[in-house]
């Protein structure tokens, strides 16, 4: 019980205090770009949700191996960009072999979802942030339901941001930073911070 | 495949793709980490030194090696990079490497790499492309320069390290912060292209109406 109650905390954490996009600003622009669809929305969640949460429960062991030594820490970027590429082509392989009319849909795209900020952006965190492998998992879990949120976030708002009422420059990208911006500062101040202006 | 050099230096990096102003492809580095000039100049060389020489690089892995692969290949070469960079920006800036760290990491699986070498970079020449990519990088600093040095200004009352006087804004050294002057600063690059490309357009009909009337 003890272990579950830790797992939710820390996902917790990172959805509504260390959100991955509002606090972070990992894999922003990827978010932009899944948030279009629903579809693309529940695409992109899942890719990175899944991940997260088990790159995550890898590099703990990796962690532990390497971080304490004194070079350690140069070597990281490589590892886990290694083991996000394994787990990529298990990816593939799986959806290859069990879906293969949606492998032949995604597979152009599916690297978005896989070789991104927040994906190799939680590894880092978590070596940094994370004591054991239960913290380690609930954050890898929660980054990805973090970035769902903040997806869904962006597609509710997006038909009014395209809207005629929005001056012509700030429509599309310019835009979506500002209201990202807006969410981003309402989640500051759900984490309890206070800002001086 | 065209691999003809077209002689014509394009400047579509600076401003009309600019990466983190325009296509939004770089900006977590900017929003979060640039909040004075030597963190845009950390964040800026970390950048050529990954991505530039990533690119560079990767030209040379065969195209007939699957997507998927390259892909992957891209990732591990950038990765490699960040083993000189990490070492080279920890001995010059030893206190804002640290403190940025973890946006130099995440570099390693930039869109720039990841995207647009398949779809602009290896269509050129080898010549062209790295003229093409460096325009790239001087983009991205131009955003990070612009960013840094604003919010050093305003979040510190400061300007490249010098004090100037009392913080005017000491919330300009967060996130949203971040996210706010960037939009804005997108659209003062999209406004300032339209505008470049409207010219331009009404230099071109003038042009034909003269040489028609000449006709």
């Amino acid at each position: 019980m003890e272990v579950i109650v830790k797992i939710i905390s820390v996902a917790m954490m990172s959805v509504f205090v260390q959100n991955a996009i509002f606090d972070r600003a990992f894999g922003s622009n990827v978010a932009i770009y899944a948030s279009r669809k629903n579809g693309t929305v529940i695409g992109f969640t899942l890719g990175i949700t899944a991940m997260t949460t088990i790159a995550s429960v890898i590099s703990f062991f990796v962690d532990q191996a390497l971080l304490p030594t004194e070079f350690g820490w140069l070597f990281m970027p490589l590892i886990y960009a290694g083991i996000i590429s394994v787990l990529y082509i298990l990816g593939l392989l799986f959806l290859w072999g069990v879906f293969p009319k949606l492998f032949k849909r995604i597979r152009k795209y599916v690297h978005l979802a896989i070789f991104n900020c927040t994906v190799i952006g939680a590894l880092f965190l978590n070596s940094n942030y994370g004591s054991d492998i239960w913290s380690y998992l609930g954050y890898g879990f929660g980054t990805g339901i973090g970035f769902f949120l903040a997806c869904f976030l962006l597609n509710i708002a997006r038909e009014k941001l395209d809207s005629e009422k929005i001056p012509k420059v700030f429509r599309g990208y310019p835009i979506m930073l500002i209201y990202i911006g807006v969410v981003s500062l309402a989640f500051y101040a759900l984490a309890g911070y206070t800002v001086d202006f | 495949m065209n691999n003809k050099p077209s002689g014509k230096i394009s400047l579509d990096g600076l401003f009309r793709q600019n990466i983190v102003l325009m296509s939004g492809l770089v900006t977590a580095p900017i929003v979060v980490a640039a909040t004075s000039f030597e963190r845009a100049l950390v964040l800026t060389l970390s950048f050529l030194m990954i991505s530039y020489s990533s690119i560079l690089i990767c030209r040379f892995i065969p195209r007939r090696i699957v997507y998927t692969v390259r892909i992957i290949i891209y990732v591990a070469v950038a990765a490699a990079m960040y083993i000189p960079t990490a070492l080279l920006l920890n001995a010059l800036f030893p206190e804002t490497a640290s403190a940025v760290s973890i946006y130099i990491e995440i570099i390693v699986v930039n869109s720039l790499i990841l995207a647009k070498t398949e779809s602009r970079f290896y269509l050129m020449p080898y010549g062209e492309m790295a003229v093409d990519a460096l325009i790239y990088v001087l983009g991205y600093a131009m955003a990070a320069f612009a960013v840094g040095i604003i919010r050093e200004f305003l979040a510190f009352g400061s300007l490249f390290g010098l004090r100037v006087c009392d913080a005017p804004m000491p919330a300009a050294k967060t996130p949203f912060f971040g996210f706010l002057l960037l939009g804005i600063l997108a659209a003062a690059c999209r406004a300032l292209t339209t505008r470049r490309r409207i010219r331009s357009e009404n230099s071109d009909i003038i042009r034909d109406i003269i040489r028609k009337e000449a006709e």
